[in-house]
């Protein structure tokens, strides 16, 4: 049970400080000058102390929906895999539920953006909904085939089986899912080549889009749904698609996933600095992909069980 | 004549569960409607005939249900038809539609029972099952209750029929007059035509994959926000038939506990769909009565002036959404664990095929949340489009009380789903279905288990639990914080925000129908004021679009274009090429003969050969002539 807690809130603060280590790596990749890995912390803390500004034409919605969209995220850390083994965890969720508590921070936020008259929060939400829409059956299809070679549909309980008995006789599956998987790691927490997070430009913004009219704390909420975001996907890919070292003994199977989730940051990282964002229509053919290679890790588990 | 098993207090109970908050509504409603008798007395015939159909037990009553049933609703849809052709046409094709289905009811009757139409349903599966085409049955059941209950390709009435309704009456027919059709289906699947064929499962899988999308992606394209609605039940009727189709599969299959978990996803989710969708229709008939307006884009920023309305119609939307914890999630979980428990069939062909219905049942949830978007964001949002929002205040007590009421039955669905599961299961025990109960709660009524093997498990009202929890807890963090928060004007890009810099309805779904601009190929027409001759600089412009169905141009506009065209073609003929019509008639006669003598009577090759030389030269003098 302590580890159960202690992996939570672990989670939860090395959430900022993975966003902020990719933007150090590509400071570095760029030759510019690295900004602390500690960044984000320092953002937090100057949003806490900022007053908040709500748009005169913003109705109750725009109070309420910052909170929302944080707790379903927040709720999700508690039902990952675990990090230590023989560690309690919570088995409650399977793949349909995962992305409905996405898509109900997803929702919020949405509506966030439509709240306050402004056309780029309209702009943003039409924009996610797109996205988000076909996000959906990937994520589904994927998290069904990786938990049917685990067997479990449970997606705490297929971390635990992945680790201790490898399915290698499926590795051809395990690779198309992970590959899959990585997209729409990508995609979900809004990264080049979907959506550039560091840019405010009116052609190419999503997620800041819907933001724009948010500020101080409520803006703080936002930022932090982003990161756990961010760090609930990471975790995942780490738990399902890395699954070594939880047999070790604590404090070296926390170094581990320590390790896992800061080489999954560089391989986003390098990512973004080596593409150029995708042209929104062109973003569907990335999901297509996706979409594909999820069907074809199944497809490959039932026909030649490889 | 009447019969109270199981599978009829289910539905009984669904009627009534979405008449009582309706009526109060419709109370709420009436001084809206002009002709009031004539409304009240087709509105309680409407419901008695409907709880009629689930309590008939022989043909004859059935049918007479049914037929009151059709009639009451076609009736009510023509309550407000102040000479508007719209609702004119809408009520035609849906009484043509309507009798359509009712004509391969009556088909199915004669057959099995004999022509004695006083035989209880028991005694009727003897026949069946003495019948040697039982396929065919089944046929005449999908064309006599799909038509009603909405299922791709007999969906085009809805969009149409379900605006024209006053919103009352919209909401019972979507929430409830769908799902007696669907309870047709339960009955006679399963008392008179029981043994089951895989392939019948299969169709019904099909049709409900196709329904669900064909649904969301239309529903997508609406501005009229009824229309909207209508469309998402035929996506809704869909993932039934997802759950129905996977219990027929199952039990064809021999999966006795998989299937009855089916079926009961099946009947969760009508219970769940009427609540939320009248919910829904309840409250686009409250932002109606107000704005006098159908046209999404007519309405914003109504969350400041209907608050009770906005936050119902919120509840409705993440419900339909199949958003975690809601009651519409549990049975979307339900029916999608049904779909994984595939994984156990043996048959590679169809275990392949499965995954392309959860991907259908995924796309689907995923455009869902983007329509309700839609729905809630343009409507209840951002500031008023038009005069009509800006007048719009918040409806009368006894409407306020019917919405309140559905919504406290969508949470009671949500919360009480083990008490509602515990009955459903129950009625598929007594209809000779195995008993899953005890597996679905295996510890406990707070959590759901798959009744497949190594299934998934949920529980809702945990996830509600810790979701207030955790939204209480940043909440008082807010407050303890104490931090200064000021109402004021937020950058708009260097203009002042009004209603035209708002997105419309039409730009939110943008980039959704331009990906699908395949299926849709909607007629687009752009209008603009251009400033000196420039392309690019216009003082106005305006962008209309209107999509028409692929289903409706291809299989209802595209023939009755056809029949138009073959009969102009033979009123020439018959009025002004007499001789050749005379000709024809002689020829068809001629064939008609042959034939007999060589398909029925006897067949010989010789013959055949010499006969239809006969007719070639007869067909090429008479008719053709010397061209």
């Amino acid at each position: 049970m302590i580890y159960y807690i202690f992996s939570i809130i672990f989670l939860l603060s090395i959430a900022p400080l993975l966003l902020g280590f990719i933007k150090s790596i590509q400071m570095l990749l760029f030759y510019k000058k690295m900004v602390s890995i500690f960044q984000p912390y320092r953002n937090f803390a100057k949003l806490l102390k900022k007053e908040v500004v709500i748009s005169q034409e913003s109705s109750s919605i725009t109070k309420i929906a910052p909170f929302l969209v944080l707790s379903p995220l927040v709720l999700i850390v508690f039902f990952l895999p675990p990090i230590f083994g023989n560690a309690f965890y919570v088995s409650f969720m399977d793949a349909f539920t995962i992305t409905g508590l996405i898509a109900l921070s997803t929702f919020f936020l949405m509506l966030l953006g439509l709240d306050s008259g402004n056309s780029f929060g309209g702009m943003g939400s039409s924009r996610e909904a797109f996205i988000s829409a076909l996000v959906e059956p990937a994520m589904i299809l994927n998290m069904f085939s990786i938990s049917m070679m685990a067997g479990d549909l449970d997606i705490a309980k297929a971390g635990v089986n992945l680790s201790s008995h490898f399915p290698v006789e499926h590795m051809s599956s395990f690779i198309f899912a992970g590959l899959s998987f990585f997209i729409l790691l990508l995609t979900e927490t809004g990264r080049i080549p979907v959506d550039n997070p560091q840019t405010h430009l009116e052609l190419t913004m999503i997620h800041e889009a819907m933001i724009l009219d948010i500020s101080g704390f409520y803006l703080l909420l936002i930022e932090m749904a982003a990161s756990v975001k961010f760090v609930i996907f990471a975790s995942l890919f780490a738990s399902l698609f890395m699954p070594i070292g939880l047999e070790l003994s604590p404090i070296f199977a926390l170094l581990v996933f320590i390790a896992k989730l800061f080489i999954i940051a560089i391989a986003v990282a390098l990512i973004e600095t080596n593409m150029a964002k995708l042209r929104l229509f062109k973003v569907p053919n990335l999901l297509g992909v996706a979409i594909v290679f999820a069907f074809l890790s199944l497809i490959t588990f039932y026909v030649l069980e490889a | 004549m009447f019969q109270f098993d199981f599978l009829s207090l289910i539905f009984i109970a669904l009627i009534i569960l979405g008449f009582i908050p309706n009526f109060f509504y419709t109370l709420g409603y009436l001084p809206h409607i002009q002709r009031k008798s004539y409304f009240l007395i087709h509105y309680f015939a409407f419901v008695l005939s409907m709880i009629g159909i689930v309590i008939s037990n022989n043909a004859l009553v059935f049918l007479f249900f049914w037929e009151l049933m059709s009639l009451t609703s076609w009736k009510l849809i023509l309550t407000e038809a102040n000479n508007e052709k719209s609702t004119l046409s809408a009520a035609r094709f849906y009484f043509f539609m309507t009798h359509f289905g009712f004509v391969f009811l009556l088909l199915f009757f004669l057959i099995i029972s004999d022509g004695n139409f006083e035989l209880t349903f028991a005694q009727m599966s003897e026949t069946a099952s003495s019948f040697a085409y039982p396929t065919l049955l089944f046929f005449f059941l999908i064309f006599g209750f799909l038509s009603k209950a909405g299922a791709v390709p007999l969906h085009v009435w809805l969009p149409y029929a379900h605006p024209e309704a006053p919103s009352p009456v919209s909401a019972l027919m979507s929430g409830i007059m769908l799902k007696i059709a669907i309870y047709g289906l339960f009955r006679f699947l399963f008392d008179v035509l029981y043994p089951w064929q895989l392939e019948w499962g299969v169709l019904i899988l099909v049709i409900g994959s196709i329904s669900s999308l064909v649904g969301v992606l239309y529903a997508l394209s609406e501005h009229d926000i009824k229309a909207l609605l209508a469309n998402h039940s035929i996506e809704n009727i869909g993932i039934i038939l997802i759950g129905f189709g996977m219990g027929m599969i199952f039990d064809s299959l021999g999966f006795r506990t998989l299937s009855t978990f089916s079926f009961i996803a099946a009947l969760f989710h009508i219970f769940n769909h009427m609540s939320f969708k009248s919910l829904l229709f309840m409250g686009a008939g409250s932002v109606l009565y107000q704005t006098k307006t159908k046209n999404i884009e007519k309405y914003g920023a109504l969350i400041k002036s209907m608050p009770i309305t906005a936050w119902t119609f919120l509840l409705a939307s993440i419900s339909i959404s199949a958003l975690p914890p809601s009651n519409g999630f549990i049975s979307e979980w339900m029916t999608f664990q049904a779909l994984l428990g595939s994984q156990n069939i043996a048959d590679m062909s169809l275990k392949l095929a499965i995954p392309f219905a959860v991907f259908s049942l995924a796309l689907t949830s995923g455009l869902a949340i983007a329509c309700f978007v839609k729905a809630f964001g343009i409507t209840f949002l951002g500031l008023h489009r038009s005069e009509n929002a800006k007048h719009a205040k918040e409806v009368n007590g006894l409407m306020n009380f019917g919405m309140v009421l559905m919504a406290l039955v969508v949470v009671s669905l949500m919360m009480f789903a083990p008490f509602y599961i515990y009955y459903f299961d129950q009625a598929l025990l007594s209809l000779g279905k195995e008993s899953v109960y005890g597996k679905i709660f295996v510890d406990g009524i707070f959590t759901l288990h798959s009744a497949g093997e190594n299934g998934g498990v949920v529980s809702p009202v945990l996830l509600l639990g810790a979701l207030i929890g955790i939204t209480s807890l940043l909440i008082g963090v807010y407050k303890l914080l104490n931090i200064k928060t000021r109402i004021y004007r937020t950058w708009a890009c260097g203009n002042r925000t009004a209603s035209n810099t708002q997105y419309s309805a039409t730009g939110f779904t943008g980039p959704i129908r331009r990906f699908f601009y395949w299926l849709y190929k909607p007629d687009e027409s752009i209008k603009k004021d251009n400033i000196f001759g420039y392309e690019t600089k216009f003082s106005t412009a305006e962008y209309k679009m209107h999509v028409t169905p692929l289903f409706e141009q291809s299989l209802y506009l595209a023939p009755a274009k056809a029949i138009n065209i073959i009969s102009f073609w033979i009123y020439k003929l018959a009025h002004f090429e007499k001789t050749r019509y005379v000709a024809m008639i002689f020829n068809l006669l001629l064939m008609v003969l042959f034939s007999y003598r060589n398909f029925v009577y006897e067949f010989s090759w010789a013959t055949l050969i010499l006969e239809s030389i006969v007719m070639i030269i007869s067909v090429k003098i008479l008719v053709i002539g010397e061209k």
